[in-house]
């Protein structure tokens, strides 16, 4: 599980959810609404990947059609879920935050200890892109948490954000790991220095970067655990991109 | 005594805790669970759990 690797987008899981058959009660929307899903690590259907790094289980990129698609309220127990906002709007409905509108650049963290719940629907005209991004706890059956907040891309453009984990202005899990964004113009060069006994995540949102010596692509991904500094060079198309720092 | 978490939603069973709920008494062990057996809150499959050692 934690080892080097790289992922091509199309290497990647792929399920199409549709709001009748089998998922009906599970998947909402009109008959025409679809959800797609493409996993970087073994989720549900898909089980002959990578089944996960460090305390990274799932790592979902999803797109909801509109018409009102989206998962009903559903039950978790225990996983820190993370989503974060690319396209279109997430109204996200909670036994703890209530009801919740996200745009693109908001994220959440929802930490469903023992027993969140949650439902999340596009009930908007324009498709929603988001990814999720699911973290063991380091403590089973603590009291559920909510907590989201906004990257402005245009006031921290060219900079490792640190959008969850022990950062200040970070939402806070309980797990010692951090998610960080990248969104880079005009191109550049960044470190990331890792601990001892973490590894780095990274995923291309959009554009290209090299890190290190390996050149990653649109929803590109790579593993990394046998270095502690991690170099990422973006050129001029530019580079959208999350790196999470986990503990193996 | 170990715990398994269910990689679908997250539900936990702890070997000490058992499932009483569902028939399943305090103690058994994770190999002992019928492998048909499924999570009850996500129908995620038994052999889709994951073995954890984390600490309530």
């Amino acid at each position: 599980m934690n080892a080097d690797f790289i992922l091509r987008s199309g290497e990647r899981g792929y399920n199409r959810l549709v709001s009748t058959g089998p998922n009906a009660g599970y998947v909402a929307g009109h008959p025409d609404g679809v959800i797609t899903r493409h996993s970087c690590f073994n989720f549900h259907e898909y089980q002959s990947g990578i089944s996960g790094f460090g305390k990274i289980r799932v790592f979902g990129d999803e797109v909801f059609s509109a018409n009102g698609t989206g998962y009903n309220m559903h039950p978790h127990h225990n996983f820190i879920i993370a989503a974060v906002i690319l396209k279109g709007s997430l109204t996200h409905i909670n036994t703890i935050g209530k009801i919740d509108v996200l745009n693109a650049g908001d994220y959440y963290v929802f930490s469903t200890g023992s027993g969140g719940k949650h439902c999340e629907l596009n009930i908007e005209q324009e498709e929603l892109q988001v990814i999720y991004i699911w973290a063991l706890p380091d403590r089973l059956m603590t009291p559920p948490s909510y907590h989201r907040g906004h990257f402005d891309a245009a006031a921290r453009r060219n900079e490792l954000v640190c959008l969850v984990g022990d950062r200040p202005g970070a939402l806070p899990i309980r797990q010692d790991l951090r998610i960080f964004r990248l969104k880079s113009e005009a191109g550049g060069s960044y470190d990331y220095a890792l601990r001892p006994d973490h590894g780095a995540f990274l995923f291309l949102i959009e554009g290209a970067a090299m890190v290190g010596r390996d050149r990653l692509e649109r929803r590109d991904s790579i593993g990394l655990v046998s270095c502690r500094r991690i170099a990422i060079a973006v050129g001029a198309e530019g580079a959208d991109l999350l790196l999470v720092d986990t503990a193996l | 005594m170990k715990r398994y978490l269910c990689l679908g939603c997250g539900f936990l069973y702890d070997e000490a805790l058992g499932l009483p709920q569902a028939g399943i008494a305090p103690g058994t062990r994770w190999e002992d669970i019928p492998e048909d057996w499924v999570c009850p809150d996500c129908g995620t499959p038994k052999s889709l759990f994951e073995m954890v050692e984390i600490a309530y």
